[in-house]
């Protein structure tokens, strides 16, 4: 009875987030256009070949992929190795970026994730018990510069808030801290299936909620 | 694509999104996607925005700043010489050289020469001019500035209370531990700001070397068994005291805080064994 209400509550909230998906996708993209032409000029200038675009690059981007390397990372030397690896990637993928998909900041940290995540599965890192004892004993909360002057920021802020707590959970662990599923099921006591389908419905639920895909219907699925 | 296949690929591409794929599950990415009319980047574009939500900056050291910019001179310098070598690789155009006509006198030409040498002299001036005075204003604005002292916790404390529409408050009470029994004082919370503080009196001073004091958040009734941790914080001095709070992960709409003693620096999970205060949000306070 409980599972079939929690069931029910589950695909209302999934149906309102879908609703609501439709208006925040136009206000988030017409405002994305707006950020984009006011801050993708540092990208333009570096695919163009203009080396003075750098220092812009790491004053405005430095502290952003510093501190998501240091976060996921959890070690300084790797941290700085990866930053590195990092803006070369940016440089090289710099005429990728699409102003109309995404925000330059975001566009940035996507390339940043990627390298991040290959770093963490290519090392075979297992953090031990302390470390994910330390995992906790950092500040993560939002950071307020950013919020102001990022609206995919601001927004994805929203989403979160409209997902489930075990959702919101498992996504702040695996995507701010770069835990895996395995660690994150140890660390949690949840079943390594339920922190898998709490990350996919999160981040789908979040992906619509950015107006950055199709709504999809409402499927529910037994955690 | 089968409905099957299509919720497969949508699996792997939030998988890759948020914790990365293994080998064998790239291989099953590139062999689905082939073909697929599916969006794979905007997973990844709402990983990084949640990434962005979620993470306090921090300024990157100075030294790495200097790497960078070596490692640039060294990627650029590389990506010019790609530039000019493909430049010179282009067929050269070649040009008859054609003696030039005088079209204007000796007059004509002076005349030129004075009004561009007038202008560029003025245009000198008056930037060199401009410049002088917004230093001059830059240092009289730096001399006439006081600097302002920084709130106290009793300040920031009363001006989130003052400016939060949605604050979240609970009263503290002393916990089982009998030397905190008699703990009074309150706790205010803001989702919107993400900020606030606790208000204690009558909370032993703690041995820094020996314990410290843990807050932990409840969010929801069924996450009793994973509360969120508020922060590590010692006690210095008795009375009232005035604690930030320390929110590790973003906290909506908690439902109860607690206090209690662990080693110092805190802990992931606590025993409980040593409760120190309790806080409840009556229902109407949230």
């Amino acid at each position: 009875m409980s599972s079939l209400a929690t069931g029910v509550s589950v695909a209302f909230a999934v149906s309102v987030a879908g609703w609501k998906s439709e208006s925040n996708s136009g206000s988030v993209l017409r405002t994305r256009r707006h950020d984009a032409f006011v801050t993708q000029s540092v990208l333009q200038r570096i695919a163009d070949g203009d080396q003075s675009a750098v220092q812009d690059c790491l004053k405005s981007y430095g502290g952003l992929v510093w501190s998501l390397a240091r976060r996921m990372l959890r070690n300084q030397d790797d941290a700085e190795d990866a930053v590195q690896e990092i803006f070369l990637d940016v440089w090289k993928n710099a005429s990728r970026f699409d102003p109309a998909q995404a925000s330059e900041t975001t566009f940035v940290a996507m390339i940043a994730r990627r390298r991040l995540i290959d770093k963490i599965r290519h090392t075979q890192r297992r953090i031990s018990a302390d470390s994910i004892e330390d995992v906790l004993a950092e500040p993560s909360t939002r950071d307020d510069k950013v919020m102001q002057t990022n609206v995919e920021a601001r927004e994805a802020a929203k989403a979160m808030d409209q997902l489930r707590p075990e959702q919101r959970q498992v996504l702040q662990l695996s995507i701010v801290h770069g835990l895996s599923h395995q660690e994150i099921a140890d660390s949690t006591g949840m079943p390594l299936g339920t922190v898998k389908t709490h990350a996919r419905r999160g981040i789908i639920q979040v992906r619509e909620l950015l107006g950055l895909g199709e709504i999809t219907g409402v499927k529910e699925v037994s955690v | 694509m089968s409905e099957n296949m299509d919720d497969k690929l949508r699996d792997l591409l939030c998988d890759q999104a948020v914790f990365g794929l293994t080998n064998e599950e790239a291989r099953q990415l590139k062999e689905l996607s082939d073909g697929a009319e599916m969006d794979a980047q905007s997973y990844e574009l709402a990983a990084a925005a949640i990434a962005l939500a979620e993470t306090k900056i921090e300024p990157m050291p100075a030294g790495l700043e200097a790497k960078l910019l070596r490692a640039a001179e060294e990627h650029f310098g590389a990506s010019k010489e790609e530039i000019h070598e493909s430049i010179h690789d282009q067929p050269t155009q070649t040009f008859q050289w054609k003696e030039p006509k005088p079209s204007r006198s000796f007059f004509d030409w002076f005349g030129w020469a004075a009004a561009a040498v007038a202008s560029i002299v003025l245009m000198v001036t008056f930037f060199y001019y401009q410049d002088r005075l917004s230093k001059l204003e830059d240092r009289l604005a730096k001399a006439t500035a006081t600097p302002t002292p920084a709130p106290s916790l009793a300040e920031q404390r009363d001006r989130l209370m003052a400016e939060a529409t949605d604050l979240t408050r609970a009263e503290w009470a002393g916990g089982p531990y009998e030397p905190t029994k008699g703990v009074t004082g309150e706790v205010v919370w803001s989702d919107a700001k993400q900020q606030g503080y606790m208000t204690f009196r009558g909370l032993p001073v703690n041995d820094a070397n020996l314990e410290a004091y843990q807050l932990w958040i409840f969010e929801e009734p069924q996450l009793e068994a994973l509360p969120k941790d508020g922060g590590v914080f010692n006690v210095t001095a008795k009375g009232e005291v005035i604690i930030p709070i320390d929110a590790k992960l973003r906290t909506i709409s908690p439902k109860a805080f607690a206090i209690t003693i662990e080693k110092p620096g805190g802990v992931m999970q606590s025993k409980r064994e040593r409760l120190a205060a309790l806080a409840p949000v009556k229902p109407s306070e949230t």
